[in-house]
């Protein structure tokens, strides 16, 4: 299964949501599987950052879906943030997990993961978040978005894809704080609020 | 703390306009956390460390809704990355509220490092910051860290020492 593959198909299921993701490749496959999602979508650099993230953005619009496109490297940074999920219990956030079982910006060390042992659904359930669910083909894997999208309680899929970059897509440019920029003002325009306004004049 | 630093904590808190705090519970806020709890006009997150309560203050923010995180001035040092990452590298800011464990008067050998570490840590990361060590400065000291970080679009921090927490 590849994450591009999956990409595509979760895409096709997004219009209203917001989306924080990961960093690596898979930020430029994010760029090019889902283009109408891009202002909606924050691009971020930060290894256990983004489902964190993304339950505070979950937090502050409950009336909104958010999606968290984190990654095997990115949870296992910061497995805690299951067990506040597991008791905070958002019932407007899916979490994708791209589990690769690598680090495959730097090159493709393995995670935990790839043993075979350690499994990030299984330890989300353990953190209270009952909807967590291991996937392996493209069908389960779209089955699942589609509950997940819908579902009121937290809601975690584990998507296991191919340690490959779908080759021959296009760099994103944007850096983090151009990206903070576009995703705040799609944020202020379909929420409408202000949140970075105008100075005082003094 | 004595409850009416608590309350001019929770004063500043909402006159900054904050709606949701993340804390990790320490022992000189102690007073201070089940009174965010019982506060109806705040939400408060419990979180399994500090890094990850500011990561969560910065999704807050992107929801133009307003955090604080709350912690011992140990738990900077277990938010160095997020902070780094998200403050230095897209301009996402995290309000911190600390305590200001290891100053002078410190009775615990464990919390001595604290003292050492968090100074140099907020001036390494550029975060501006006031020591209060005065009940009456508490409340303007939130409410100006708030203005200052929402036309830096960085973090700031207010740490809260001396008398007003021992």
């Amino acid at each position: 299964m590849k994450r591009f593959d999956c990409m595509t198909a979760l895409a096709k299921h997004l219009e209203d949501e917001l989306v924080i993701l990961s960093l690596g490749a898979s930020v430029d496959e994010w760029y090019n599987a889902a283009p109408h999602m891009r202002e909606a979508s924050l691009f971020q650099q930060q290894l256990g950052c983004v489902t964190p993230q993304a339950f505070g953005l979950a937090a502050g619009l409950p009336h909104r879906r958010i999606v968290s496109l984190d990654t095997d490297g990115g949870m296992m940074f910061n497995l805690g943030i299951l067990a506040t999920l597991g008791n905070e219990r958002p019932n407007n956030l899916f979490v994708i997990v791209w589990d690769n079982e690598c680090y495959q910006s730097i090159g493709g060390p393995p995670t935990h993961t790839a043993s075979g042992r350690v499994d990030i659904a299984a330890m989300a359930r353990g953190a209270g978040v009952e909807k967590a669910f291991t996937v392996r083909t493209l069908e389960e894997f779209e089955a699942h978005c589609e509950s997940g999208l819908a579902a009121d309680e937290p809601y975690v899929v584990v998507a296991k894809v191919a340690g490959t970059v779908q080759p021959d897509i296009r760099r994103k440019h944007s850096d983090g704080r151009e990206d903070k920029y576009i995703f705040v003002r799609h944020v202020e325009k379909t929420e409408d609020i202000v949140i970075m306004g105008p100075s005082e004049h003094n | 703390m004595k409850q009416s630093a608590v309350d001019a904590v929770i004063r500043g808190l909402k006159r900054a306009g904050v709606s949701i705090v993340c804390y990790l519970p320490d022992s000189l806020f102690k007073e201070l956390y089940p009174a965010l709890d019982a506060d109806p006009d705040i939400r408060t997150i419990r979180v399994t460390n500090e890094g990850e309560g500011a990561a969560i203050c910065g999704g807050v923010f992107l929801s133009g809704k307003r955090a604080a995180l709350v912690m011992e001035n140990s738990g900077l040092r277990a938010s160095i990355e997020p902070l780094a990452r998200m403050g230095l590298g897209a301009g996402i800011p995290v309000v911190m509220l600390m305590s200001y464990r290891g100053e002078l008067g410190e009775n615990n050998w464990w919390a001595i490092p604290h003292g050492y570490t968090m100074e140099p840590l907020l001036n390494a990361l550029r975060v501006p910051y006031r020591v209060v060590r005065e009940e009456e400065m508490i409340e303007q000291s939130i409410v100006d860290a708030y203005e200052w970080s929402y036309n830096a679009y960085y973090h700031s921090a207010v740490a809260l020492g001396g008398s007003v927490v021992r």
